[in-house]
């Protein structure tokens, strides 16, 4: 077995000098796998196999199979030999980012052989190979170094391959996914824009214009108050009638804005309001351990508003019901009613414009809704929660 | 009558406190934050506590929760909410210890201080003050099998008002009928709703309290 020493030595070096090249190119090691110890282990089983030629001179040089199979063994060598370049094989097109290192072994294997056996790795003049001895012959250095400079070519090459098709295909996915961030984001910067136009529009037409109202009847009060007292107390009462009818207004606007149960209780608890509020009734099962971000709990509380609100609308429900949980990193929404079915979101405005909305995020809505119903609405989105409130119920 | 007042705008707080004082409250204590509003309602017992849900610190429904949790500490503690908005959740969490003495209201039901002053009376005396704001989107629902299915138009309309905090003599005159005719539906929706005789308070508090879980 004094062959043992050497060859760990040979082995245990031959890895040390894969990680450190790998190392000096800056990967971490432990990105590299078990791939190192293919070179040895391949160096190894080519080194066992390829030196055993038929002729007593090879055997000296391979103690390992002759130690193992029995020196006459010649076809037990010839079909492990055989098995291992298929293995080697199916390895490499299984795995080509670690084809190389097949090659790197049959390399070291031959620069081994060169230096151990020389060119005197020949048949003897008296030999008479039969036809499995040309497998050996495959194997001498003469006939073996452009064997084996092709099979490295090979191997080197299909890993390059394989590297540069990962990084087409990465780059691929990323050009796909900027156009996708361009994409919501321009449709939330559009969205953002239009709702303030919106509330402009909102506070114009109502409680600024209510409040004008107001100053200009509590300036006929003021003329009125000591000349027709009874005439003044109606516009006075007009006036409280319209401060109601703008804090009413202005009620309405802040519910489209940031619904204050929203703000004051979390996503849980506003979802919870919303499906009381909704004149179907509409079950809910809620289990959130902690609170998504503002924007994710915004977005989520105005999607199932209106998806309640289509419930209550066109779906001809009589009842239906809401799960909201959280898990694997994904706050999932799914709401169902006994309706009639029917919902499109390539038809009206709603369903398009929550997946818009969440597309922002870049959460998504599945819509299964055959006609006749039942209709499921499953909303997606990928979110961390913070657990610093938890909601009291 | 003694009333604790939270309120944390300074205006609003001193208008209150002006009108609840023009109407013959004796107000003890205002506050502007949520953990001073439950000292003063667990160390004063006020007759009945007039409570913004919005308060310091944290501005989001502190008002609310100190209520609740000194109602848990002192039961049947009178409490009127007032706040921007109305939310049935926030409603039944206030009904849910069916202790009744509690109102929640709209801040602009102040603009009419003889209703709302009878509001804070009818709290303090144990009865149920809601918003006609939460009683409407109730009407507006389909009952399911619950036993409100079983009242008829008129009931609900009885009960609706019922929340809303008004006696049998202000329902009657509202719905054109008479009293006696109020104190028979009133006697039918009880009956249908399940609940046994008991004092006449108490069955109110727990009719609109099934009202709301509809």
């Amino acid at each position: 077995m004094g062959w043992l020493l050497p060859f760990s030595v040979g082995a245990a070096a031959c890895v040390a000098l894969v990680y450190m090249i790998a190392i000096a190119r800056g990967r971490e090691p432990r990105s590299l796998g078990y791939g190192p110890a293919l070179v040895p282990v391949t160096a190894f089983w080519l080194w066992s196999l390829g030196v055993t030629a038929p002729s007593g001179q090879y055997w000296r040089v391979n103690v390992v199979t002759p130690a193992i199979l029995g020196a006459d063994s010649q076809m037990a060598r010839f079909w492990i030999g055989l098995s291992v370049v298929a293995v080697s094989a199916v390895y490499a097109a299984r795995m080509p980012r670690r084809a190389g290192y097949l090659a790197a072994g049959g390399l070291v294997f031959f620069v081994l052989y060169e230096t151990l056996v020389g060119v005197a790795g020949h048949f003897p003049p008296a030999f008479q190979p039969s036809w499995y001895d040309w497998f050996f012959v495959a194997m001498t250095p003469a006939a073996g170094w452009p064997l084996v400079l092709a099979a490295a070519i090979a191997g080197f090459s299909l890993t390059r391959r394989t590297i540069v098709a990962d990084v087409r295909a990465s780059r691929a996915g990323l050009t796909a996914r900027v156009h996708r961030l361009a994409e919501t984001r321009a449709e939330a910067v559009d969205a953002a824009a239009a709702e303030l136009r919106r509330l402009e529009r909102d506070l114009h037409d109502g409680a600024q214009a209510r409040l004008v109202a107001l100053g200009i009847n509590l300036r006929a009060v003021e003329k009125l108050i000591k000349t027709s007292p009874d005439a003044a107390e109606t516009l006075v009462a007009e006036c409280r009638e319209a401060s109601s009818q703008a804090l009413a207004d202005l009620r309405d606007l802040v519910r489209g804005i940031y619904p204050p149960v929203l703000a004051d209780r979390g996503l849980a608890d506003a979802v919870k309001a919303l499906a009381l509020d909704c004149p179907v009734p509409v079950a809910t099962e809620i289990d959130l351990p902690g609170r998504p971000a503002a924007p994710v709990e915004s977005a989520v509380y105005f999607a199932v508003a209106e998806l309640l609100s289509n419930i209550a609308k066109h779906a001809g429900a009589s009842c239906g019901m809401l799960r909201m949980y959280y898990a694997d990193g994904l706050l999932r929404v799914e709401v169902t009613d006994d309706g009639s079915g029917g919902a499109d979101p390539g038809n009206g405005t709603g369903l398009a414009g929550i997946e818009r909305r969440l597309g922002a995020f870049d959460g998504i809505l599945a819509v299964n809704s055959p006609a006749g119903g039942p209709t499921i609405v499953v909303i997606e989105v990928p979110c961390e929660l913070s657990w610093q409130r938890i909601s009291i119920s | 009558m003694r009333v604790v007042l939270a309120e944390d705008l300074y205006l609003l707080r001193t208008g209150l406190e002006r009108l609840l004082r023009a109407h013959g409250f004796d107000v003890i204590e205002s506050v502007d934050n949520g953990p001073a509003l439950l000292c003063a309602l667990v160390d004063q017992k006020p007759d009945v506590a007039v409570v913004d849900v919005r308060l310091p610190p944290t501005f989001t429904d502190e008002g609310l929760k100190a209520a609740i949790e000194a109602r848990r500490q002192v039961p049947g503690l009178p409490v009127l909410v007032l706040s921007q908005y109305v939310e049935q959740l926030y409603a039944r969490e206030l009904l849910a210890d069916q202790a009744g003495a509690v109102g929640y209201l709209l801040k602009d039901r102040v603009f009419n201080d003889d209703q709302f002053t009878d509001a804070i009376r009818t709290v303090a005396r144990g009865g149920t003050v809601m918003d006609p704001e939460v009683v409407g989107k109730l009407m507006g629902r389909r009952a399911r099998d619950a036993p409100i299915a079983r009242l008829t138009q008129r009931e609900r309309e009885v009960l609706a008002l019922m929340a809303e905090g008004r006696s049998n003599s202000a329902i009657a005159q509202r719905l054109s009928v008479s009293e006696k005719a109020v104190g028979k539906h009133s006697t039918s929706i009880f009956a249908k709703l399940d609940l046994a005789p008991s004092d006449d308070d108490n069955r109110r508090v727990l009719a609109v309290l099934t009202y709301l879980n509809s």
